[in-house]
């Protein structure tokens, strides 16, 4: 009798936590990362990622950027501290299939069509062929190449393969979706022309949260409305810095406003 | 944006287009300076030795050997192609237990660690201090023969193949891992594939080994009559003195050799021209 009431109460607080979190994809609380050899990769992190929210992690290279990421991923386990994502462990929480990702390398499969590297998350989950090619025809069409479904990446210009690989992310309609630098190795005006596709993709789908790296400050202020800045040796958060959401346009990026976002992200990167 | 995506339909049209007449003017043009070479190199090996009055039995001309092969053609035709036969099995074998096997040792790296070493050590020895081994196990003749083929020919398959499965780029093994893909779809649909330029590297210097194994395979192991295949052919020519018919032998075996390595290449080609640098053009 005793056991059972205890279930009851555990569970009922297990309910009213997951009713807490339910709008939060990551909590990160103290997180922190030390490496066998002892090297800290990164230090008392904490934050979260709301709902629909586009957050973006600035800093130098080894300021634990990318440690955070594969600690959400569960590539790296996090050495101390509390780290849960959808919920639960980062580990189970990529079995939901809720979870995309891109790279700075597009990391398209070579002898694979576009249409087929596409779809490859859902062709490894066993999705039905003609879900399949609904689920491809929505997320091309999303980025403008859906005339492209039978060529091979190498006849894609690097934006294009960007595209495709960003594509790929959205066909499992991920709640949350990571993005390590993918515009990094594109030049400047394709970068601009992909920076905007992003947030307009990210503005009509409410519900999905996006976490981008990259260590252009200029890019974090434009695309998310949260900053985390971070400073490196040890790895850890100088400053979160709130963006309201507003029109990111062509108008935003010359604003005076934007400009003080600027300023302050940059400040704080010297830490 | 427009010009890119413009660029890119052209880019596609393009690859899509029918060239089968240009392609065959093309081929003529890139086989042209080696069939020039060949001929000056016959005919002056005809005229020099002819100059020279070199005896037949030391340096026959090439039109002694064409001559010899005729007289000899029914012997020859069958040596020739008992040779394919035996090449062709053993080289087929080796690919399927070199590529298989490369991939149960890429599987698990305490697999690899046990087994390769003897991979290796099986390679170090000498196929002539084996062969006569193989014989007095299996017996003379075909089964003998496929055997020492197929050792010297698998090494080759087995390395490239396993170092190609091993070297699949970081980054997509890591995306194949964070979608949640099984061991299996893994080695399918992207260790596999990514191997191919490797496992088609190797198939290119076994597939001449193979004739190469055929050959001294007969040599040791090798039945007489007609269907001892070339190494035997060889073997009886040089004791009976036959020089010219010896040439002959030679030469079929070093053509056999490139048509085989042609035929490859042509299936490497096929398998890869479509998105591996090493075979576009």
């Amino acid at each position: 009798m005793m056991s059972e009431a205890a279930k009851i109460i555990t569970g009922t607080n297990e309910a009213i936590n997951k009713r807490e979190t339910a709008n939060e994809l990551v909590v990160m609380d103290r997180v922190g990362k030390v490496y066998p050899t002892g090297t800290v990769a990164v230090t008392d992190v904490s934050l979260t990622v709301g709902e629909g929210e586009f957050i973006s992690f600035v800093g130098p290279s080894g300021c634990g950027k990318s440690t955070i990421f594969n600690m959400i991923t569960g590539l790296q386990e996090n050495t101390s501290g509390k780290l849960s994502v959808l919920g639960t462990t980062p580990k189970q929480a990529r079995q939901h299939n809720e979870i995309a990702f891109v790279f700075q390398e597009h990391t398209l499969l070579p002898w694979c069509s576009i249409i087929d590297n596409v779809t490859m998350p859902l062709q490894l989950r066993g999705v039905s062929k003609k879900e399949r090619n609904e689920a491809a025809e929505r997320v091309l069409e999303l980025v403008g190449l859906k005339d492209y479904t039978k060529a091979l990446p190498r006849q894609l210009s690097g934006g294009m393969k960007m595209r495709v690989s960003i594509a790929r992310a959205l066909v499992s309609r991920p709640k949350l979706l990571l993005m390590d630098e993918p515009f990094d190795a594109l030049d400047e005006i394709t970068r601009q022309t992909l920076q905007e596709e992003l947030v307009s993709i990210w503005s009509k789908d409410q519900k999905m949260s996006v976490m981008f790296i990259t260590h252009n400050v200029y890019e974090a202020v434009y695309l998310s409305n949260k900053i985390v800045v971070m400073t490196p040796r040890p790895g850890k958060v100088s400053e979160i810095i709130e963006v309201p959401n507003k029109n990111r346009d062509e108008e935003f990026r010359t604003s005076p406003e934007f400009n003080q976002y600027l300023r302050r992200a940059s400040e704080a990167l010297k830490h | 944006m427009a010009n890119e995506l413009v660029g890119t339909l052209q880019q596609v049209a393009e690859v899509k287009k029918p060239l089968s007449e240009n392609k065959v003017m093309k081929a003529i043009k890139t086989a042209l300076p080696t069939l020039v070479v060949l001929v000056v190199f016959l005919a002056g090996w005809e005229i020099i030795v002819s100059l020279l009055g070199i005896k037949k039995f030391i340096l026959p001309k090439p039109s002694d050997i064409w001559e010899a092969a005729l007289a000899n053609q029914a012997n020859l035709l069958n040596a020739i192609w008992t040779t394919i036969k035996e090449s062709v099995i053993g080289f087929l074998f080796s690919v399927v237990l070199g590529v298989g096997s490369a991939i149960l040792l890429a599987l698990s790296k305490t697999i690899e660690r046990s087994i390769y070493p003897y991979a290796i050590i099986l390679q170090t020895i000498p196929i002539v201090a084996i062969a006569p081994i193989i014989v007095i196990w299996i017996g003379a003749g075909i089964n003998a023969i496929v055997t020492i083929t197929f050792i010297i020919s698998f090494f080759p398959i087995l390395s490239n193949t396993l170092i190609g499965l091993n070297s699949t780029d970081k980054n997509m093994s890591n995306l194949f891992y964070l979608y949640n893909a099984s061991r299996f779809q893994t080695i399918i649909k992207l260790r596999i594939p990514a191997a191919l330029p490797y496992i088609m590297a190797g198939l290119k210097i076994s597939c001449s080994l193979a004739v190469v194994g055929a050959i001294v395979g007969e040599y040791i192991a090798g039945v007489g009559g007609g269907d001892g295949g070339l190494g035997y052919s060889i073997t009886v020519a040089a004791a009976r003195m036959q020089i010219p018919y010896l040439f002959a032998c030679g030469l079929a075996a070093s053509v056999l050799g490139v048509s085989f390595f042609l035929i490859v290449n042509a299936f490497s080609k096929l398998m890869l021209r479509s998105w591996h640098e090493s075979e576009m053009k």
